[in-house]
């Protein structure tokens, strides 16, 4: 049974969820809600868990508190042992890395991401770039998707859409690119995006690798997801609305984060949002 | 990004009017902008540059990107990786299971895919990369150059292994012994060119057991950053690169040992620890 909690609580308990037991999962850096969620999994959800930390490559880390870049020796914490990039990365490409989790500025109806630059033909907006991203995409065995930012206000009657047709870049690779060419026919080991969670619901991709709506949160509705959408996404049968996580799961993440660093993620409106049980 | 980059031979760079520069790494921050921000880069193959999401974009990297100043070929980790990997095992080459299908295979046009002379299946493969000069900041060194690195690595083994030269600072300089007592080296002093001391040499990045990530002076640099390559130049390289003479003339600028206790006091305790991450409100 949930109980009162923030926009990026839930956030955090979505992106836990897609865990499984048994398995090497790795968060990368500049992503506190993904960190987060797999300390709440490792704990709550998927004991099991081998948690690989970001830019520091500690395994199975108890940091005191999240601090606000990821390298920082605080996340490191009590680690039981280390890899060393080289390592981890080999153990993406051999289809050892169990899930990965993936962003971007644009996500498209393929799951392909890009966080390298807007602007097809011409340059609009350099982004910072996609660190491992292009590798992991590839041959991590799944990937969750998310974006905190899917709600997109138009700015002087323009939106600037997260959910995109179409990636100006593809730095990430999803189910298929502009050309057509899927992950099959590239021979990639890894099975590719299955989930995006939003700011506005949760979704899959269906057998066609095309982004799905699959749940709602409490406060959102069908008509949020189209209105912020570049194109139609498709829909499941049944949409459903998704629970609030539980005490334990929110204690967990107050005691981790009392800096609050997860909701820098999300959209200064967003931050303060209350969602009642 | 925010632990041990190389700040005081980068700011020693800068100030000795050193231009042109092909920058090559993997997720950097404050290291590279700066760089940029002083129009000393002319391409960049790095697979990051920004602040994460707690000040975002790399401002003065991205203008110099977007103005066509600094020519982008943006890299991968694990591309970088094998690259460098081929270069340490002096081969011709690297295979690598992804970036096919991505506009990264496109935007290199060193990247070929071959076929597997046992499976048949594509594979692509990258040319080796040694760079002409890796520069590391570590926490300490010996007098023969032996590098001990606390803390997670990274990529800089890598690097120390196959670049022509290896430029260091350290913390500390100690003797052989004392080295070994601290649990010894991970750079062999073969693949060191150059050592220099320089307490706080990664300032405002962390070199932690020493000193936390300056996130107030990280700050400070956002706000001149993000006014404009004009300002920024005004506002912080003239007081914090140009005028600063020496290494001791810019810790006395970021305010001495005042600073350096300041960044030191999160060992005292995780509260001491989280205090210096609070937002200044």
């Amino acid at each position: 049974m949930g109980k009162n909690c923030t926009l990026g609580e839930l956030l955090i308990d979505q992106l836990a969820r897609t865990v499984e037991d048994d398995t090497l999962v790795f968060h990368g850096f500049g992503s506190p809600l993904v960190q987060i969620a797999l300390h709440v999994a490792k704990r709550v959800y998927t004991p099991n868990l081998v948690l690989v930390a970001g830019a520091t490559y500690g395994v199975n880390p108890d940091p005191p508190f999240i601090a606000p870049t990821t390298n920082d020796w605080v996340h490191d914490r009590n680690s039981e042992c280390h890899l060393s990039i080289g390592e981890l990365f080999d153990l993406s490409a051999s289809g050892r890395l169990g899930r990965m989790f993936l962003s971007g500025l644009q996500i498209d109806r393929w799951g392909n991401t890009n966080v390298t630059q807007l602007g097809r033909k011409t340059l609009k907006l350099k982004l910072p770039g996609g660190g491992g991203a292009c590798n992991l995409s590839c041959n991590a065995k799944n990937i969750t998707l998310w974006t905190a930012a899917h709600r997109s206000e138009p700015v002087k009657g323009k939106r600037r859409y997260r959910i995109v047709s179409q990636c100006d870049y593809v730095t990430g690779f999803g189910h298929k690119n502009a050309d057509g060419i899927t992950r099959r026919q590239l021979g990639y080991r890894g099975n590719g995006p299955q989930c995006l969670v939003t700011d506005l619901g949760v979704f899959d991709f269906d057998q066609d690798g095309h982004l799905q709506l699959n749940a709602l949160y409490p406060h959102t509705t069908v008509d949020d997801v189209l209105e912020n959408t570049e194109f139609e996404p498709r829909m499941k049968k049944e949409v459903k609305t998704v629970s609030l996580p539980s005490l334990e799961v929110l204690s967990i993440i107050r005691k981790l984060d009392p800096l609050r660093i997860h909701e820098k993620e999300l959209l200064p409106g967003d931050r303060s949002l209350t969602l009642e049980a | 990004m925010s632990s041990r980059e190389p700040m005081a031979l980068i700011r020693s760079i800068i100030r000795n009017r050193v231009n042109g520069l092909t920058v090559v790494g993997s997720a950097h921050g404050i290291d590279i902008d700066l760089l940029c921000g002083a129009n000393a880069v002319s391409a960049s193959q790095e697979s990051y540059v920004g602040f994460e999401q707690d000040f975002g974009m790399a401002h003065n990297y991205r203008r110099g990107c977007e103005s066509g100043e600094i020519e982008i070929q943006d890299n991968c980790c694990y591309t970088l990786v094998q690259q460098l990997r081929a270069s340490i095992q002096g081969l011709p080459f690297m295979p690598i299971q992804s970036v096919r299908g991505t506009d990264f295979e496109k935007d290199h046009p060193s990247y070929k895919t071959i076929q597997s002379p046992y499976s048949g299946e594509d594979i692509l493969v990258v040319p080796p990369l040694t760079p002409d000069v890796a520069i590391i900041h570590a926490q300490y060194a010996d007098l023969h150059g032996n590098l001990r690195i606390e803390g997670p690595p990274v990529v800089d083994l890598l690097f120390a292994q196959a670049s022509r030269t290896v430029l260091a600072t350290v913390e500390k300089i100690v003797t052989n012994e004392e080295l070994k007592r601290l649990g010894g080296a991970n750079i062999p002093y073969f693949y060191v060119s150059y050592i220099a001391e320089a307490p706080m040499g990664a300032h405002p990045t962390a070199c932690y057991p020493f000193y936390a990530y300056d996130r107030e002076h990280t700050e400070l640099y956002m706000s001149a950053a993000k006014e404009g390559s004009t300002a920024f130049k005004k506002k912080y390289l003239k007081d914090f690169v140009y005028e600063c003479e020496s290494h001791e003339e810019y810790l006395h600028r970021i305010g001495g040992e005042d600073t350096r206790a300041r960044l030191s006091s999160w060992k005292e305790s995780t509260d001491a620890w989280m205090e210096l991450y609070k937002e200044s409100t």
